[in-house]
């Protein structure tokens, strides 16, 4: 009984990991980026690189709410909403926006923003259309090219499968503590086992949760029952119902002016002392039906949505608020999404989360390597339709993924800032060098193969921030002597990433020629035997 | 510096843990442990650990245990390098670490007086 459960967990984790590894290799490579999104946004914004963070932030807040509403009414009077986005710790510049009418067919009003220096109050030179951190947010939980819904079913199906994977992982690591410190090295197939095991086993707990809450952030797609069946509108009603709005103003007709924006702030601080307050929406401006919505910083607390307050834009009285204090199924359900996405984590525990989703990338990776060396062992070194196609599956994925990362920032630099469709184009270059690599991949998958890849990918990491400095005003140095602390560590960790691979490159080197020793040693051998 | 002591501990404790084990000890002293010494190890660690742990939690409140949980991660990876490439800075490296708790402690000490 105990060897068949324990053979059909191995089964159970091999077939589960190895049907989604390339997937979800892809969802925790683009959720490991994806929690430096502020900092791929800055990085792909020149504008904005030499704005310093602000030293008094809170306290200037006030004013720059007022100059916002005072910049907003003489540009965009009649504009259906203004916003105001203020400098956040990882944001470190100002918005003042306003909607266009939305044109017939458009599902979303398209904003026109103006950046500022939260310093001078000056606008920035104007910004280049990028995707930025968005893109590897919006790829780590929907994909891509494949529609919104559709790419989150995939997600959810493929992180079921990686929950099953680590819980049967765990049962059939037999010598999960034995071997926690054991890395054996240059034994084959043993010493990727080991680095499987490790690499599982050193972030197992970032492992659990992060899946576990990755499946969470989606459960109303999953499991959206008991919404359907409580609420008349379904779904909308239930969000309706969780989110504050205003129903108070709502049916007010005619215009009238907006309150001055101070009496509200007022209102905001006497609730909230220290409020971080970090966007102000106003919707129907100069109308009697308007709102002023004000979002502040949930702090440390574990919180996905920012409180806020909703005001009446006419008359300053409150109409709508978040709760307080949430209810216990609120409470559990934004902490599980907080812990997931990690916002609102210190920079310390935010290296946390990336070194756990690096573990994650070799975990999967050396997971699906190990199958394919296993395969190819018992088979004596033939391979079928199957382990073809796995191996070029792993080749393309593990290597193609830096590749094609580097591509989407180099593309960033060189591409015209006027283009049209520029962020777009950036994706392009993105899935085109992936492309490349996986049309290599079919061709060939041997070791040649890997290190001739891994070479491209020191390259390409190497130009990331070459290239940097030959197109924008700043370079590895100079933001290391003005402690532009994101530019250096970004530029950093692609050379660093540059450095491993061109060791990975000379490591399968030398492993090249030691199996072409060993080969050549064993046909002289035999050579040797025949003419005795 | 109450993250340092906190991840100090934390490696301290899984530095224990492996030295708990015969063959890490022996890597390390040469000889092989004691029932004792093992025993001994392995409490210090548990203790260590749930220090760790209380720390985190006390100071950051809801991101506490996702702390920890990195502090433990970033401490197994530290210890598998040293343990099993460069051996011989074990012991360094231990004194090192324990020098870390005690000036990181003694310094929160001060700074609370």
């Amino acid at each position: 009984m105990k060897d068949s459960f324990f053979r059909s967990m191995t089964w159970l984790h091999t077939w589960v990991g190895l049907l989604t590894c390339w997937i979800i290799y892809v969802i925790f490579f683009a959720g490991t980026a994806s929690f430096f999104r502020d900092e791929i946004n800055l990085r792909n914004q020149p504008a904005i690189h030499n704005v310093q963070a602000q030293t008094d932030r809170v306290a200037a807040q006030r004013q720059q709410i007022i100059k916002g509403f005072d910049y907003l009414n003489q540009h965009a009077a009649n504009s259906p909403s203004w916003r105001i986005t203020l400098p956040e710790e990882r944001i470190p510049y100002l918005v003042y926006g306003y909607a266009k009418p939305k044109e017939p067919g458009q599902r979303r009003s398209q904003f026109v923003n103006t950046q500022l220096n939260p310093n001078t109050m000056q606008a920035l030179p104007p910004f280049v259309e990028t995707k930025g951190g968005n893109f590897f947010y919006r790829l780590h939980y929907q994909l891509y090219y494949l529609d919104a819904i559709t790419g989150r079913w995939v997600v959810c199906f493929a992180s079921f499968f990686m929950l099953l994977a680590i819980i049967s992982g765990v049962v059939i690591h037999k010598r999960i503590f034995k071997d926690m410190f054991t890395f054996r090295r240059n034994k084959g197939t043993r010493s990727w086992l080991d680095a499987h095991n490790l690499s599982s086993v050193l972030a197992l707990p970032f492992h659990l949760m992060i899946t576990y809450t990755g499946i969470i952030t989606l459960i109303f797609m999953l499991f959206p029952y008991p919404a359907l069946t409580t609420y008349d509108k379904g779904m909308r009603g239930f969000f309706n119902d969780v989110t504050p709005s205003n129903n108070v103003t709502n049916n007010a007709q005619g215009s009238a002016d907006l309150l001055p924006i101070n009496t509200i702030l007022d209102h905001v601080y006497t609730k909230w002392p220290s409020a971080d307050i970090t966007r102000v929406q106003v919707s129907k401006p100069n109308m009697a039906a308007s709102t002023v919505t004000v979002l502040v910083s949930p702090a440390k607390a574990l919180r996905d949505q920012s409180p806020r307050l909703l005001f009446s834009g006419a008359t300053g009285k409150l109409v709508a608020q978040t709760d307080d204090e949430l209810s216990s199924s609120k409470a559990l359900y934004e902490s599980l999404n907080s812990m997931h996405t990690g916002r609102f984590a210190t920079p310390l525990l935010r290296w946390l989360y990336v070194l756990g989703g690096i573990a994650g990338c070799v975990m999967i990776g050396s997971g699906c390597i190990m199958w394919a060396k296993r395969i190819r062992e018992r088979n004596k070194g033939k391979a079928s339709f199957g382990l073809q196609l796995v191996e070029g599956l792993n080749l393309a994925t593990i290597m193609g993924l830096p590749l094609a990362t580097c591509a989407f920032f180099i593309a960033n630099r060189l591409l015209s800032p006027t283009l049209a469709g520029r962020g777009e184009k950036e994706v392009t270059a993105f899935f085109l060098a992936w492309l490349v690599v996986a049309l290599m991949a079919l061709l060939k998958r041997d070791r040649l193969q890997w290190r001739v890849m891994a070479a491209i990918n020191a390259l390409a990491c190497l130009s990331v921030p070459a290239i940097n400095a030959l197109t924008t005003q700043g370079n590895i140095v100079s933001y290391l002597l003005n402690k532009q602390w994101v530019l250096f560590i970004f530029d950093a960790v692609f050379l660093l990433f540059s450095i491993l691979f061109l060791v990975q490159t000379e490591k399968l080197r030398t492993a090249s020629s030691a199996s072409k020793k060993t080969a050549n040693n064993l046909t002289n051998n035999k050579k040797r035997q025949k003419h005795d | 510096m109450i993250d340092l002591l906190s991840f100090s501990l934390c490696l301290f404790a899984f530095n224990g843990f492996a030295l708990a084990k015969p063959a890490h000890f022996k890597t390390v002293f040469t000889t092989r442990p004691s029932k004792l010494q093992s025993n001994l190890l392995l409490i210090v660690s548990w203790i260590s650990i749930l220090l760790s742990l209380l720390f985190c939690v006390v100071t950051q409140q809801g991101y506490g245990a996702l702390l920890f949980c990195g502090f433990m991660g970033l401490s197994v990876l530290i210890i598998t390098i040293f343990y099993n490439f460069i051996e011989k800075l074990i012991k360094p490296f231990s004194f090192l670490n324990m020098l870390l708790i005690g000036s990181s402690g003694l310094l929160l000490i001060v700074n609370s007086l």
